[in-house]
C-alpha cells in the first residue's frame, strides 16, 4: 500500500512539474509572438516595485550596515579593517543582494501575484476572460512575469547601493575611515564580473519566482482555503528554489569566471 | 443556432453528461432545468468550448466547437455571451470598465463610441450611476445586471446563462429573468439559461429541458411540463 502511495506521489509531483514546463512553455511562447500588452506591464512594475521598495531599503541599509560592523570586528583582528568597504560591496553585488532582494520579493509581490490570480481563478475570472474570448495567460500572467524580470534586477541594484550605503555610515562612524577612502575602495572591489555574475543570478530567481507564483495562482481551486494554500505554496517553493539555486550558481559563476 | 449531439462528459469517472442531444434555434430561449449537480453548468461550459467532451458534438452555427484549439474558440467565443452565477466581474475594474471590457478588446470603436455604447447598455439595464463603482459596492442583482451587461454588449449572436437568478430573493429573481427575456428577443439570439428556478423558468423559456442522470429527462414547452404525466417531471416540480 505504502509503495502504491509513493508511487503516486511521485507520479503526481512528475505530472506538475510537466504541467508548470507547459505553463512556462506557453508564457514564452506568447513573449515571443509579441502577445505584450504594454500597458498592463507598465501597471504590473509600479505595483510590484512600489510595494516592495521600502522593505529592500530597510533591510538592505540594515545588511550593510551589520556586514560592515561585523567584517570591521574580524578584519581588525588582522589589522585589516581598511578592506571593509571591500567585503561589504563584494558580499552585496555577489551574493547578499541577489538573494535577500529575491527573497524579500517573493514574500511580498510573490505572494500577491499568487493571491491575486488565485482569487480571480475561484471567483471564475479568469475563466470569464477565456469566455469574452480573452487569452488570460496573456492578459493575466504575461504582464506579471514580465514585470517581475524587470523590477527584481532593478531592487536588487538599488539593494546593494543602499546596502553599501549602510556600510559607508558604518565604516566612517564606527571604523574611522576617511569617507573619500571608503568610496574609492568601494568603486576598486566592484569588477564587471562580480556585479554580471549578481545580476545573472538576480535575473534567474526573477524567472523562478514569478514563474512559480504565477503557475500556483493559476491552478488554485478550492475557494479561500485553496487561495491560502497555493499562496503559502508559492512562497515555500520561491524560498526554497532560489536558496537551492544559488549555491550551484554560485559553483558555476566561480567556475566559469571566478 | 446550436446543435448539441449525443453530448458525454466524466470527471474522475463519474459520468455528468451522458449522451445529451439538444437543438436550440435562433431567438430562442431554452431553460435547461435539473438539481443541484446533474450538469447544467457543465453542458453550457461545453457551447462555449470552456470544456472538452469525451465523446459527441456541440456546433454553433455549424462549426462543431469540440474541434477548435484555444486560440480557434477565442474567436469564436466573442459571439457568444456568458453569464457567470456570480457574475465572475473584475473586482480590479470599475463597473465601466468591466462592461466596456470586450469592445476595448475585440472592436477598433473610439473612446467616445465606447463609453456611449456602455452607458446605453448599462442604461437600457436599469443601471444608472453605477459606472464609477466597484463589483465589491453593488448588490447581488446589480451585480447579475453588470455582468449580464458585458455579457450582451457585443450584440452576442448566443447568450449562455448560468442560474441567473441564484442567491435573488423573488423580486429581483423576477426583475432578471424578465430582463434576460428582453435582451433575448431584442437581439434575436439564441439563449440557453441553467436554472431550477421553475417559477421564472416557466415565465421567459420558449422550451425547457429537464437533466437528470446526465441525461434530458423531458422536454418541452411550460405548458407541456404542467401536463407531463411523466413522475419524474411532476417530482422535479412539487420540490
Amino acid at each position: 500500500m505504502e509503495r502504491v502511495g509513493l508511487f503516486q506521489k511521485f507520479h503526481n509531483m512528475c505530472c506538475t512539474i510537466g504541467e508548470a514546463l507547459v505553463f512556462f512553455g506557453e508564457v514564452l511562447t506568447s513573449i515571443v509572438q509579441g502577445k505584450i500588452r504594454w500597458n498592463e506591464v507598465r501597471k504590473q512594475v509600479y505595483e510590484q516595485g512600489a510595494q516592495t521598495i521600502i522593505i529592500v531599503v530597510l533591510t538592505s541599509l540594515a545588511a550593510g550596515a551589520v556586514l560592515a560592523m561585523q567584517g570591521y570586528v574580524s578584519m581588525s583582528r588582522f589589522g585589516a579593517k581598511e578592506f571593509v568597504s571591500h567585503l561589504v560591496a563584494l558580499s552585496l553585488v555577489r551574493e547578499l543582494g541577489p538573494v535577500f532582494t529575491a527573497l524579500i520579493f517573493s514574500g511580498k509581490a510573490g505572494a500577491k501575484i499568487a493571491a491575486e490570480l488565485g482569487t480571480m481563478n475561484v471567483n471564475e475570472q479568469i475563466t470569464a476572460t477565456r469566455a469574452m474570448g480573452v487569452d488570460p495567460m496573456e492578459f493575466f500572467v504575461v504582464p506579471r512575469m514580465l514585470a517581475s524580470f524587470m523590477v527584481l534586477p532593478l531592487l536588487a541594484v538599488i539593494f546593494e547601493l543602499v546596502g553599501m550605503f549602510g556600510g559607508y555610515i558604518v565604516g566612517i562612524f564606527q571604523a574611522h575611515l576617511p569617507g573619500s577612502f571608503y568610496l574609492s575602495q568601494t568603486i576598486r572591489a566592484i569588477e564587471f564580473v562580480d556585479f554580471f555574475s549578481g545580476f545573472i543570478k538576480v535575473f534567474f530567481f526573477a524567472v523562478i519566482i514569478s514563474w512559480i507564483c504565477c503557475y500556483e495562482g493559476f491552478k488554485t481551486r478550492g475557494g479561500s482555503l485553496g487561495v491560502g494554500q497555493h499562496t503559502t505554496n508559492a512562497v515555500a517553493y520561491s524560498y526554497i528554489l532560489v536558496i537551492i539555486s544559488n549555491t550551484f550558481l554560485t559553483k558555476f559563476i566561480l567556475t566559469v569566471w571566478g | 443556432m446550436i446543435e448539441i449531439k449525443a453530448l458525454t462528459k466524466s470527471f474522475n469517472g463519474q459520468k455528468v453528461l451522458d449522451g445529451v442531444d439538444l437543438t436550440i434555434a435562433k431567438g430562442e430561449i431554452l431553460v435547461v432545468l435539473g438539481q443541484s449537480g446533474t450538469g447544467k453548468s457543465v453542458l453550457l461550459k461545453h457551447i462555449i468550448g470552456l470544456l472538452k467532451p469525451d465523446s459527441g458534438s456541440v456546433k454553433l452555427n455549424g462549426t462543431d466547437i469540440s474541434q477548435l484549439t484555444e486560440r480557434e474558440l477565442l474567436a469564436v467565443r466573442k459571439k457568444v455571451g456568458f453569464l457567470f452565477q456570480d457574475g465572475a466581474l473584475y473586482d480590479f475594474m470599475t463597473v465601466f470598465e468591466n462592461v466596456a471590457f470586450p469592445l476595448v478588446e475585440h472592436t477598433k470603436l473610439s473612446v467616445q463610441q465606447v463609453t456611449e455604447k456602455v452607458i446605453a447598455t448599462l442604461e437600457s439595464l436599469d443601471l444608472h450611476e453605477v459606472g464609477n463603482k466597484l463589483p465589491s459596492e453593488l448588490s447581488g442583482g446589480m451585480r447579475k445586471r453588470v455582468a449580464l451587461a458585458r455579457a450582451i454588449i457585443l450584440d452576442t449572436d448566443i447568450l449562455l446563462c448560468d442560474e441567473p437568478t441564484s442567491g435573488l430573493d423573488p423580486l429581483r429573481s423576477r426583475d432578471i429573468s424578465d430582463v434576460i427575456y428582453k435582451i433575448s428577443r431584442k437581439l434575436g439570439c439564441s439563449t440557453v439559461i441553467a436554472s431550477h428556478d421553475i417559477t421564472n423558468s416557466f415565465r421567459i423559456g420558449d422550451r425547457l429541458a429537464l437533466l437528470n442522470d446526465g441525461k434530458v429527462a423531458a422536454m418541452g414547452s411550460a405548458e407541456q411540463f404542467r401536463k407531463s404525466e411523466d413522475h419524474f417531471v411532476k417530482e422535479f416540480m412539487l420540490r
